[in-house]
């Protein structure tokens, strides 16, 4: 036997169909730069793993298919600590040389740190990538 | 007993003064029939944005929306909306408009069996989900985020599809049983303006609903006359559009005074024998300070330890042993020695331990809510602008080019030692109320003895707060990969 009562719910259908919009939207495609997927990216920091509240330089080594250094490159960095809402770390690299990139970073907080290098080559292809570094807390 | 006879023997309260539904704009809008689904519409457009973003962008926690506004200022503007106000968050659900939604497709055709009309299955989903949101970082998971909130409305259309009522509300999901506790903490209840005009009314209209108008009453079985306080109470303002007389308040109260209340409720019972509700509250207290907890650094020391211990590599049986000390034996110890020490300190006294240990269990709820204000409020006033990169940078995602220009990721929030002080601020306040509720149970109950029977008490809540302010003060560290991590 059928039981409760039905209530109007008005604007359901609408909404049902603002909410196919909006997975459309996102997964549009969009219009970036090339990905430089042949560019690999090696890296170092030190101390490792960087200490929270201390100075850590992290290098970045960009190399082609060849293993040939990637020179001029304009890369920055992204730090966001594994959780949502706190203050992430934002850097630019400077060049050193023979495809090295070197980034002064200060970690704020101990735990997971999501690294996100990104930047542009002289031919205008981008560079994306994701570095997990883990931060400790100061020795003793 | 039929519904006028309960009126007849009841003694109803005098309304309260201040009644938010007579106020101009936010009254009238409450009033508005089409406040709730405005409210639900809104939301669900959020929902969708951020589940969409969830499933199909970026899946680094800190850029993505679904865990953003998720876990920063979802949870955040929740507790603060409880405090300010009330349960505005399920008045708000989406949920419930996407099963109303299919409930125009399909009529609910069964009732939720009587012996499972309890809190204790939601307990077990709320205990499941601070547990899953520990195991899996879900924090950092924008696709799992994304997906637990589409699991929220699968669970909520499958059920009361099923069953009639606000089954899925007040049984089982996990959000409720959470808003419910702290809902009694709140300044708002819904009541009954004038009591002599429920003592006349026959229709009932309250709980029946009005069905010549499609209007429902009480899905979750509140019958107004004999509604005390916010608990169950999902503020859907069916009530108010059903009441042919207008005799509806949302009225201001003392927060927390409900839970003194021993009458019998509507659709609660007496609180004093309600052993799952009394559960629930401890859970949602100590819930609150392990959830705190897990974010520190030495729970993490602490779980490698028990790893080691333990010879495990997964994470899982750690965490359950974690959870089952801090939700199940250091409960069970320190509200069960303080009932024997009251019992022990009230001799002759009627109450064994168990049933000393449930009327005290809910004085503390304002600790519980102030430590989950202090953790939630400390992500939202920290982290609150980062939805402005955010955003900017899901824009980039979505159209390829910055439109709403490029992340602004210096916008973050309040430096984290400037809200220290007001998390502690946060932590004195429930302590505070939990401190007073103790000594007014014990007055209640024991008014020959009042401070011999508050004092065990006074003190589990003095260690609880000495805790709390111990886990606040520790340097937090945030992980993402679990032990590995």
């Amino acid at each position: 036997m059928p039981v409760g009562s039905p209530r109007p719910c008005d604007g359901g259908a609408c909404f049902l169909l603002i909410l196919a919009a909006a997975c459309c939207m996102v997964a549009a495609c969009s219009g970036r730069p090339a990905l430089a997927e042949d560019v690999t990216v090696e890296w170092t920091i030190r101390p490792r793993p960087p200490v929270a509240g201390t100075a850590a330089l992290a290098e970045l080594t960009l190399r082609d298919r060849a293993r040939r250094p990637v020179r001029g490159a304009r890369l920055q960095v992204e730090g966001h600590m594994a959780h949502p809402g706190m203050a992430p770390l934002v850097a630019t690299a400077a060049e050193r040389g023979d495809g090295v990139y070197q980034i002064l970073l200060r970690f704020t907080m101990r735990g997971n740190w999501i690294l996100l290098v990104t930047g542009k080559l002289p031919d205008g292809r981008r560079i994306d990538h994701r570095i997990d570094v883990n931060a400790t807390g100061p020795a003793g | 007993m039929d519904a006028g006879s309960i009126i007849e023997s009841m003694s109803m309260p005098p309304a309260r003064q201040a009644d938010v539904l007579r106020w101009p704009v936010i009254g009238a809008f409450l009033r508005w029939r089409h406040a709730r689904t405005s409210l639900q519409l809104v939301v669900l457009l959020i929902t969708a944005t951020l589940v969409a973003h969830g499933l199909f962008g970026s899946q680094i926690g800190p850029r993505n929306l679904a865990t953003v506004v998720t876990w920063v200022h979802y949870r955040g503007l929740l507790v603060i909306a409880l405090l300010a106000a009330g349960n505005l968050f399920c008045t708000g659900c989406p949920f419930v408009l996407v099963r109303d939604v299919g409930r125009r497709v399909r009529q609910p055709w069964l009732r939720w069996p009587h012996r499972l009309r309890t809190k204790w299955i939601g307990i077990l989903l709320f205990v499941s989900v601070l547990f899953i949101y520990e195991l899996f970082d879900l924090w950092a998971l924008p696709r799992g985020t994304a997906l637990l909130v589409l699991a929220y409305f699968g669970a909520a259309l499958s059920v009361d599809l099923v069953f009639a009522g606000a089954t899925f509300c007040k049984y089982l999901c996990p959000i409720g049983q959470f808003n419910f506790v702290a809902s009694t903490v709140s300044p708002l209840a819904l009541q009954v303006r004038q009591p002599e005009t429920c003592r006349t009314c026959r229709t009932f209209d309250c709980i029946k609903g009005r069905p010549e108008t499609n209007q429902r009453g009480c899905e979750l079985g509140l019958f107004l006359p004999a509604k005390i306080g916010s608990l169950d109470c999902t503020f859907c303002l069916d009530c108010v559009q059903a009441c042919p007389h207008d005799n509806v308040a949302l009225a201001v109260g003392v927060p927390g005074a409900e839970l003194l209340d021993l009458r019998r409720r509507s659709g609660i019972g007496r609180l004093t024998e309600r052993w799952d509700v009394a559960t629930l509250t401890v859970l949602f207290a100590f819930g609150g300070l392990l959830n705190a907890f897990a974010m520190t650094a030495p729970v993490l020391d602490l779980e490698r330890w028990l790893a080691r211990v333990m010879g495990s590599t997964s994470e899982a049986p750690v965490l359950a042993v974690l959870f089952v000390v801090a939700l199940g034996a250091v409960p069970l110890a320190a509200l069960g020695g303080a009932a024997a020490v009251t019992r022990h300190l009230t001799r002759p006294t009627s109450y064994s331990v168990g049933q000393i240990a449930v009327r005290y269990a809910c004085a503390l709820v304002p600790f519980g809510f102030g430590v989950w204000l202090a953790h939630y409020g400390f992500h939202l006033l920290t982290g609150g602008l980062t939805i402005i990169p955010v955003a900017q940078s899901a824009i980039i995602e979505v159209v390829g080019w910055a439109a709403l220009g490029a992340p602004m990721w210096q916008w973050t929030g309040m430096q984290p030692g400037a809200v220290f002080p007001i998390q502690l601020g946060f932590i004195l306040l429930g302590s505070i109320g939990s401190l007073a509720l103790s000594y007014l149970i014990s007055e209640r109950d024991y008014p020959d003895r009042p401070v011999f029977a508050a004092a065990p008490w006074l003190g589990v809540v003095l260690v609880l707060a000495a805790a709390a302010v111990w886990i606040l003060s520790q340097p937090m560290e945030m992980r993402g990969l679990g032990l590995s991590g």
